[in-house]
């Protein structure tokens, strides 16, 4: 009797794996269309492209779009610019606000679901109306045509990422805290070695989403610099759209580069999630 | 007895402020002020360049009294929150669950899954725009196919709103990363004992993911409705002209006060409405707290 | 922990060292422009200008002119300017569009502007009512010439607040009726004689349309495509729906004639086929004109690179803008860009000489002769070498009749009013009568409030 309770159940699973595997084919194909239009676009002359009806793949391909979109602008300097402050974004985004997060979550102190509330409230406000003044604040400190505005606000915390973290270490049991307490850590060595270790999967979020963040920022290094060499990807890409007409070709090849890292990064750094439910699992077992 | 607790508690109250100390001094020096400022700004003719003059609740008259655009704006704001919020939150539950089996190949499909939130630009809207067509698009072929007769979208003031919604359904991968992540601290355990109780997938779904992610459902909840009343590029690029689509109907609450702020530089008007909306999503934000208690579940809580 | 901490150190050396190159690379660049204090750098000049040549006045110069077809000939320009005196430098910025605007008011308030900058030439009476330009009265006024003679009397209309210039125009547009001659040709119309009013425009399309299956596969003309609502609005009769002193004329018999006869061509056609069509063309990518779909359309003057680039096949004639009946005037309307001083630059008399130079006409016939753009400045675009191009020369006619809608102090978001009745109308939502009612009311509520 058990073996046929497991055996139905193992073609059970079975079944639902190959319905879910059939699922996630289909929504991957329909995910992948707008990737195709990028790039096939990006392989067409600008007259296949203006042609009517459409074609859905290059019927004559041009990879040379690929080299000139690239030197259009200065892109390998932009790379280099756009690389460093995601390095910096990411840094001082995981570190910042894990550790921010961790206070919140969980260590009693006075006035602490005030400041709550206020981090959130800093959310709610349109980015825009403080625009203006901020921008006179970094002009004030001398920080225009610097990375400065881009790179040290991240080390300060973000209001979202703040409040996730928060929301994650909510999760993880307080009697571990307790315990590790009773042992005569500090804070600052429960955070680190302890709390981090557990929430992987949310430190990989985290820097993929202010990676994206500040690889896709466009208002932000527009505002700030001012000199065209200290410019952008997302600033580059601009180039290729013109009053009159745009250079759909050059601009998708350009796009189309851009994307990779993007992905690539997520690709890379997805391998934490499982790791970290194998250690979160272990801890509690 | 009684002072080595109070010592310990002042410790900890210490270490408290230590670690909210680097939002502290972020907020402090480069958020409080331009915050201030727009709320002093939203009592004044503030015009960016020359004009600061106080003149009393004038702005909030104004708006209540004065402008029709105020509330075809906020109307069109409330309409896409209603429905983008919950629909996004069960759209990105739904993509985390399948993601998180295990199948083969399922790093290749999370990467594809997440791609569509962070492909960004004209790219796709010029996408969505051939998607949408009514004619050949693919959207109303694949409902023709069931024997529908779709609306003209983009083209239909009564359909644009639900075309941009569903548009945002589609790049849901952010907050399926969330769910993911949040996914990855079940133990494994509460699964296992569970299939030993002869559970099936939807009781698994029901009893144990469920409640293990409630403090992310809680967080998606509250960022994506402060999220969703931020709608603002869609509204602006979809229409093409940048003029708020057919009959005002996608002139989102922002759009109306980038208008207002950069178009007219009436920067006093729109930190007035800035501040409108703060009200407005603080309340909602306030009773989303307030009712969390209800159904969030900490195994870390405080238990209050 | 290990296997956490080694993509972080990866991540860290990276940085490092990025940041390292980077931090050499700017600092070079920052040595190279010294930004001197605004004072003491003009005092520096004086001095230096006489025995050092070498201490130039240095000008930031923005603009949205970025992709490659238009990115070298301004440089162009810059660089002969630049070598044609001894005293002035400019250093030319590509600043994306729309965007441009909010960095320049970022930097305006902040007391950091560039020193000139393009600019919508609608708005700058409206920037210059919140001081966000510089007057250039002074300057004209110490001119042998009147350089308001150098340009389209409606263009230099357009830069001037209560009389006086805070911007110099630079370049236009105009929009035109462009017709496929071969489709005239296939349905026994002459293809040299495009039509010249609105009820011949009708009576052509009605030739012009084919139908296969109870469905277009052809449209003659629809007047929505190319321009809006509000363009056939002003052809009308030739007049702006709201004047300087804050008169709103929306609900007049000539508009309200316009909108109906847009209205009788959607029923004709149908919400379907309409919207199909544009759909398929919304993209900005395929163009109707170009592969045959519709017959007519009324265009930008520009439209003709597009032609020459992606349609060669395509035997097309130019003309003005049908009038609404015979002798009401083939109006058409423009926009354009002015060349403007932000409020607060450090050297307004060399940005003065830099704009003056931007808008003269050598400058103009280089720009126009490249960009086939219409330049504001008169006698360049009536440069023989450019009126023998037929699209130019049908262009600089209709600059006659063009109209400029410089965006109204007293309402600057009117349109915002206007348009959703416009749509409401066109979209048989509202009748023509209630909809520009309910704008005439809308906006003259606007202007009272805003007059206050």
């Amino acid at each position: 009797m058990n073996d046929r309770y497991y055996v139905s159940r193992h073609v059970q699973q079975r079944r639902s794996k190959i319905i879910v595997s059939v699922i996630l084919l289909a929504g991957s194909i329909i995910l992948l269309m707008p990737l195709w239009w990028m790039i096939s676009t990006s392989l067409k002359s600008m007259d296949e492209i203006m042609q009517y009806p459409p074609t859905f793949y290059p019927h004559e391909v041009h990879w040379e779009n690929y080299i000139e979109a690239w030197h259009t602008a200065p892109f390998t300097r932009y790379t280099l610019n756009t690389l460093l402050i995601c390095a910096f974004s990411v840094a001082g985004s995981v570190l910042s606000n894990s550790f921010v997060g961790y206070g919140f979550a969980k260590i009693h102190f006075r006035g602490r679901e005030t400041f709550m509330s206020v981090v959130l409230a800093t959310m709610i406000i349109p980015g825009f109306v403080t625009l203006i003044p901020q921008y006179v604040l970094f002009s004030k400190l001398g920080w225009v045509n610097t990375y400065l505005p881009l790179i040290i606000p991240p080390f300060f915390g973000s209001a979202f990422f703040i409040f996730m973290f928060r929301q994650f270490y909510m999760t993880i049991p307080n009697e571990l805290v307790e315990a590790a307490k009773i042992d005569g850590a500090n804070h600052f060595y429960i955070w680190f070695w302890l709390m981090l270790p557990m929430v992987k999967p949310v430190l990989a979020t985290v820097a993929i989403f202010s990676f994206n963040g500040a690889w896709n920022d466009l208002i932000g290094p527009l505002l700030y610099l001012n000199d065209e060499m200290k410019y952008t990807l997302q600033i580059g890409l601009q180039n290729f759209r013109g009053l009159v007409q745009t250079q759909w070709h050059y601009l998708m090849a350009a796009s189309t580069l851009v994307l990779l890292p993007v992905l690539t990064i997520f690709f890379v750094f997805q391998r934490y999630f499982i790791e970290g439910m194998n250690l979160t699992a272990g801890m509690k077992g | 007895m009684n002072r080595k607790t109070s010592s310990i508690r002042q410790r900890e109250e210490i270490q408290g402020y230590i670690f909210i100390l680097p939002w502290l001094i972020g907020f402090v020096v480069f958020v409080l002020g331009p915050l201030l400022f727009s709320l002093y700004g939203s009592f004044t003719n503030y015009n960016v360049t020359s004009r600061m003059d106080f003149i009393g609740f004038d702005n909030y008259k104004r708006m209540f009294t004065g402008d029709p655009l105020f509330w075809t704006s906020l109307y069109n704001t409330f309409y896409y929150v209603i429905f983008m919020v919950p629909l996004t939150t069960a759209g990105s539950i739904l993509m985390a669950v399948l993601l998180n089996q295990r199948v083969s190949g399922t790093r290749v499909y999370r990467t594809i899954y997440y791609m569509p939130s962070v492909l960004s630009g004209v790219a796709v809207y010029m996408l969505w725009m051939q998607i949408l067509s009514p004619e050949t698009g693919l959207l109303n072929t694949l409902l023709r196919l069931i024997g529908v007769e779709g609306p003209a979208w983009l083209f239909d003031p009564a359909w644009t709103k639900p075309a941009i919604i569903i548009m945002k359904m589609w790049s849901v991968g952010g907050g399926m990363l969330l769910y993911l992540a949040s996914m990855q601290g079940i133990p494994t355990q509460l699964y296992e004992s569970a299939d030993l109780d002869g559970a099936n997938a939807w009781h698994k779904f029901r009893y144990i993911t469920l409640p293990m992610i409630t403090p992310v459902i809680f967080f998606d909840l509250v960022t994506s409705l402060i999220g969703g009343f931020q709608i603002f590029q869609e509204g602006y690029v979809m229409s093409q002209s940048g003029d708020g689509g057919p009959m005002n109907s996608l002139l989102f609450y922002n759009l109306h006060m980038w208008n207002k702020a950069f178009e007219v530089f009436d920067m006093g008007y729109a930190m007035a409405m800035a501040w409108i909306l703060f009200v407005i999503v603080m309340i909602l934000t306030a009773l989303n707290l307030k009712y969390s208690k209800n159904w969030v579940y900490y195994e870390g809580g405080d238990n209050r | 922990m290990k296997r956490f901490g080694r993509p972080l150190a990866i991540l860290l050396v990276l940085l490092l060292s990025l940041s390292m190159v980077l931090a050499g690379c700017s600092n070079s660049e920052q040595s190279e422009q010294p930004a001197p204090p605004a004072d003491q750098g003009q005092d520096d000049g004086e001095q230096a200008a006489a025995d050092t040549p070498k201490e130039k006045v240095k000008l930031d110069f923005w603009s949205f002119w970025g992709s490659v077809t238009r990115r070298p000939i301004i440089e162009k320009m810059i660089s002969d300017f630049n070598g044609s005196q001894d005293s002035i430098e400019v250093k030319y910025t590509f600043v994306p569009w729309g965007d441009i605007w909010t960095k320049n008011l970022a930097a305006i308030a902040a007391g950091n502007p560039p020193d000139a900058i393009i600019n919508d030439i609608n708005t700058v009476a409206h920037r210059a009512n919140q001081k966000q330009n510089t007057n250039l009265t002074p300057y004209l006024a110490k001119e042998s010439e009147n350089i308001q003679d150098r340009f389209f009397p409606q263009l230099w209309e357009a830069v001037l607040f209560n009389g006086e210039a805070y911007g110099l125009p630079f370049n236009t547009d105009t929009r035109l009726l462009f017709w496929n001659k071969e489709h005239f040709a296939e349905v026994g119309l002459d293809p040299e004689s495009p039509p010249q009013s609105w009820a011949e425009l009708e009576e052509y399309a009605k030739k012009l349309d084919k139908v296969e299956n109870g469905k277009y596969t052809r449209i003659g003309f629809y007047p929505l495509w190319g321009v809006g609502a509000d363009i056939w609005m002003l052809n009308s009769d030739g007049k702006n729906f709201i004047d300087e002193d804050g008169n709103v004329y929306v609900n007049t018999p000539e508009k309200i004639q316009a909108l109906e006869w847009i209205v009788n061509w959607r029923n004709r056609l149908g919400d379907k086929t309409v919207n199909a069509f544009q759909a398929e063309f919304g993209s900005q990518q395929a163009d109707p004109f170009i592969s045959g779909k519709v017959s007519m359309m009324v265009q930008n003057m520009n439209f003709y690179t597009q032609l020459r680039d992606y349609g060669k096949d395509v035997k097309y004639g130019v003309t003005l803008v049908p009038e609404r009946e015979e002798g009401t005037g083939h109006w058409s309307w423009g926009g354009g860009f002015a060349v403007e001083i932000p409020y607060g630059a450090k050297h307004p008399e060399e940005s003065y000489q830099f704009i003056k130079y931007l808008t003269d006409v050598d400058a103009q016939s280089y720009w126009a002769k490249w960009g086939l753009d219409m330049v504001a400045n008169k006698n360049a675009a009536n440069d023989p070498e450019l009126q023998s191009i037929d699209v130019y020369k049908v262009a600089v006619e209709a600059m006659d009749k063009t109209l400029i809608t410089p965006t109204p102090v007293f309402a600057p978001d009117f349109i915002g009013l206007l348009n959703p009745q416009i749509d409401a109308a066109v979209l048989g939502k509202a009748s023509v009568q209630d909809a520009l009612k309910k704008a005439q009311s809308d906006i003259e509520n606007l202007v009272k409030s805003n007059k206050k």
